[in-house]
């Protein structure tokens, strides 16, 4: 669980959160939503200690992030919205290792997360295969695999459908609708909405580094675009778990 | 161009540091031995490893044609006596032998290159250069194969997209400014991201090292190794 | 799974950025070495950009992190990545071959041009350092790479290698040298440039 208590952010003077309260509970599927530079990145990056509050307080699992950065970096993993710029390895599966060697674990419980990792994004038995020569859907989801084999409680992932096309979008949804149903927590950060508000718990929209919304995805719909977000017509559900 | 290629050779199947234990005993025993008989020994030697490693010859000299010229060259003007002016013929054989030697120490080592992947290098680094010197080896070199297609791919459309428009036709040290300049903001900005996407995943001083162990199969390479390290001491005494 | 968290030794965020910034720029040493533009003093000698990166890093990474990405680039090099010389790649290049004298003097010159430009360890803003300087700092690294190289070739190729100095500067770096002019002249106006300014 993490939860966030009148925390304010300053880059250089300039205030990017203003006196932001809010929880997130585990197994939440949450959208972040709000205009370019209404503070969403600034926001979630206090999630795992990436950046510290100015002042207030976050409180991940019970303990502020800059206590014990390991615990709340294991308990928040995140995807970032260039995954390319994200992977240390030139392979997938040496990527996806790369967070559990980390933590020091044993080879075999390694092997075990990133098996399991790549399971869940569909990318089993291709481990092997350069990074380099897969498509953006594929790197999207090879980004959300090596998040995924910290074994983390909320899965946070910044603008993660930009440059994507429609079936790798629908693709990652798929199985982000998946992760959520086994129990993962979701964040997404984004200002496309589509196909994520029929599937998410509850709404955030953030307007000038303040919360302007915080509501189920029923009462959201009427209320997100007198913040400036496009809210799309209801699309059904994509049926075709794994579509690459 | 010479780069690793998934297969199930001998060399394939090789701990990364026998093969490197190989490479720096051939390249010492090819020191030691810039003779014309020497050289013809360690050529059946280099051909042999080559062939476990199910590489051609023709491919290491084409990977290797830039230099050339130099090795060409080297003998060439090793002939030529300022005073008194004169031709030395004599004095291009060391100079020769040493350019050929150059050829079977490369081609040992682009059979490195052909049958280890980056992993196993990483792993080889980091299980010979303990603690952070390790750890700072080892993810660098896996970063620089990682990112170095990126950066090639962006430099080439940056270019391109200038050479399209009439850039060609701009001073040299222009154009030479342009593609330094997007190659160089791009690279730190990417840097950027990629600390931030490393601290988010636990960079740690202290990792698992990577799974590495020598096997039965290991021991005639470096038995090889020690036998040509032996012949170099043996020759240096 | 309950990991020990107080046993992992995290990489702190400058130094994370640091190893990042070492890494990339020693990638792009290495994508520079593909970039060859026409020579307008010698047609058969193209001008690669390898030694420009090499510039650069001890200029934008300052003496230490310039150095350290230079090894960095010699070390991927070494085990495969294709960054040397025509896109070539493997330990022999660093052992064995005439021309390993450039390579190894990489770490050094960008170690000196850093300490040079930034007149100490430490890194300051480069876009303050007066051109002169920046100029001087990578003369003395022109003169370090041109010296290594030479005596490299002449240790590999010749035999006593010391009474075959000329011979192999002739061979190796004669037809080089006067492009680094240019490329100095390059590197003063990237430093200069308002976009690496802000990055």
């Amino acid at each position: 669980m993490i939860a966030v208590s009148d925390l304010t952010h300053e880059f250089d003077g300039t205030v990017a959160l203003d006196s932001v309260s809010l929880s997130v509970d585990d197994g939440e599927f949450l959208l972040v939503a709000g205009p370019n530079g209404s503070g969403k990145t600034t926001l979630v990056r206090q999630f795992n200690g990436l950046l510290s509050p100015t002042d207030g307080e976050v409180r991940v699992n019970g303990v502020p992030p800059e206590e014990d950065l390991v615990a709340a970096r294991t308990a928040v993993g995140m995807v970032f919205q260039r995954p390319e710029d994200s992977f240390v390895a030139a392979t997938i599966a040496a990527d996806v290792a790369f967070g559990p060697e980390n933590l020091g674990l044993s080879h075999d419980e390694i092997d075990r997360r990133v098996a399991t990792a790549l399971d869940a994004v569909n990318l089993a038995g291709r481990g092997d295969e350069r990074i380099d020569a897969l498509s953006g859907g594929e790197k999207a989801r090879v980004a959300v695999a090596g998040a995924l084999a910290m074994e983390p409680d909320h899965l946070i992932l910044d603008e993660p459908f930009s440059g994507l096309d429609e079936p790798a979008r629908r693709s990652l949804l798929s199985h982000l609708a998946s992760l959520s149903a086994d129990g993962t927590g979701i964040v997404v950060v984004t200002h496309d909405l589509r196909g994520l508000i029929d599937r998410c718990d509850r709404v955030i929209a953030l307007a000038d580094g303040s919360i302007a919304l915080d509501a189920p995805p029923e009462a959201a719909r009427a209320e997100l675009p007198a913040l400036n977000v496009h809210v799309p017509t209801s699309e059904p559900p994509n049926d075709e778990p794994h579509a690459r | 161009m010479i780069g690793y290629v998934p297969g199930s050779t001998v060399a394939h199947r090789l701990d990364p540091r026998a093969k490197l234990a190989v490479q720096v005993a051939f390249a010492a025993a090819a020191f030691a031995y810039t003779t014309p008989r020497g050289l013809a020994v360690l050529s059946v030697l280099a051909l042999a490893v080559t062939r476990l490693a199910s590489l051609s010859l023709a491919s290491v000299a084409r990977s290797f044609r830039v230099f050339f010229p130099f090795l060409v060259a080297a003998p060439l003007v090793a002939t030529v006596q300022i005073s008194p002016p004169a031709i030395d013929p004599e004095a291009a054989v060391y100079p020769a032998l040493s350019s050929y030697r150059v050829l079977l120490v490369v081609a040992v080592s682009a059979a490195y290159v052909r049958t280890t992947t980056v992993r196993e290098s990483r792993a080889a680094i980091q299980r010979t250069v303990p603690g952070r010197p390790g750890v700072f080896l080892g993810v660098g070199v896996s970063l620089v194969f990682r990112f170095l297609p990126l950066i090639r791919r962006e430099i080439t459309a940056v270019r391109e997209a200038s050479a399209a428009r009439l850039g060609t036709e701009r001073p040299l040290i222009d154009r030479i400014e342009r593609v330094a300049v997007a190659g160089a903001t791009r690279t730190l900005r990417r840097a950027d991201r990629l600390s931030t996407a490393l601290s988010a995943r636990c960079f740690a001083w202290n990792p698992t090292l990577p799974r590495l162990s020598l096997t039965r199969m290991d021991v005639p390479a470096l038995a090889l190794a020690g036998a040509l390290l032996a012949a170099t001491l043996f020759r240096a005494v | 799974m309950a990991t020990n968290t107080e046993s992992v030794d995290l990489v702190g965020d400058e130094a994370a950025t640091n190893l990042a910034r070492a890494a990339l720029f020693a990638a792009l040493v290495g994508a520079f070495a593909y970039v060859s533009f026409p020579n307008p003093l010698s047609a058969g000698v193209p001008i690669t950009l390898q030694v420009l990166g090499v510039f650069l890093a001890g200029i934008m990474l300052g003496p230490v992190w310039g150095s350290l990405s230079m090894v960095l680039y010699l070390a991927a090099g070494a085990v495969g990545a294709p960054v040397f010389s025509g896109g070539t790649a493997g330990l022999s290049y660093l052992i064995a071959s005439p021309t390993l004298g450039f390579l190894w003097s990489y770490p050094f010159a960008a170690a000196v041009i850093g300490l040079v430009a930034h007149r100490g360890t430490s890194l300051s803003d480069v876009d303050a350092v007066p051109t002169p300087v920046l100029v001087g700092a990578m003369v003395v690294g022109t003169a370090i790479i041109y010296g290594f190289g030479t005596v490299g070739f002449a240790v590999i190729q010749y035999d006593p290698w010391y009474a075959s100095l000329w011979q192999a500067f002739v061979v190796s770096s004669l037809a080089f040298v006067p492009v680094e002019a240019v490329k100095i002249a390059a590197a003063v106006g990237i430093v200069k440039n308002d976009a690496i300014a802000a990055a």
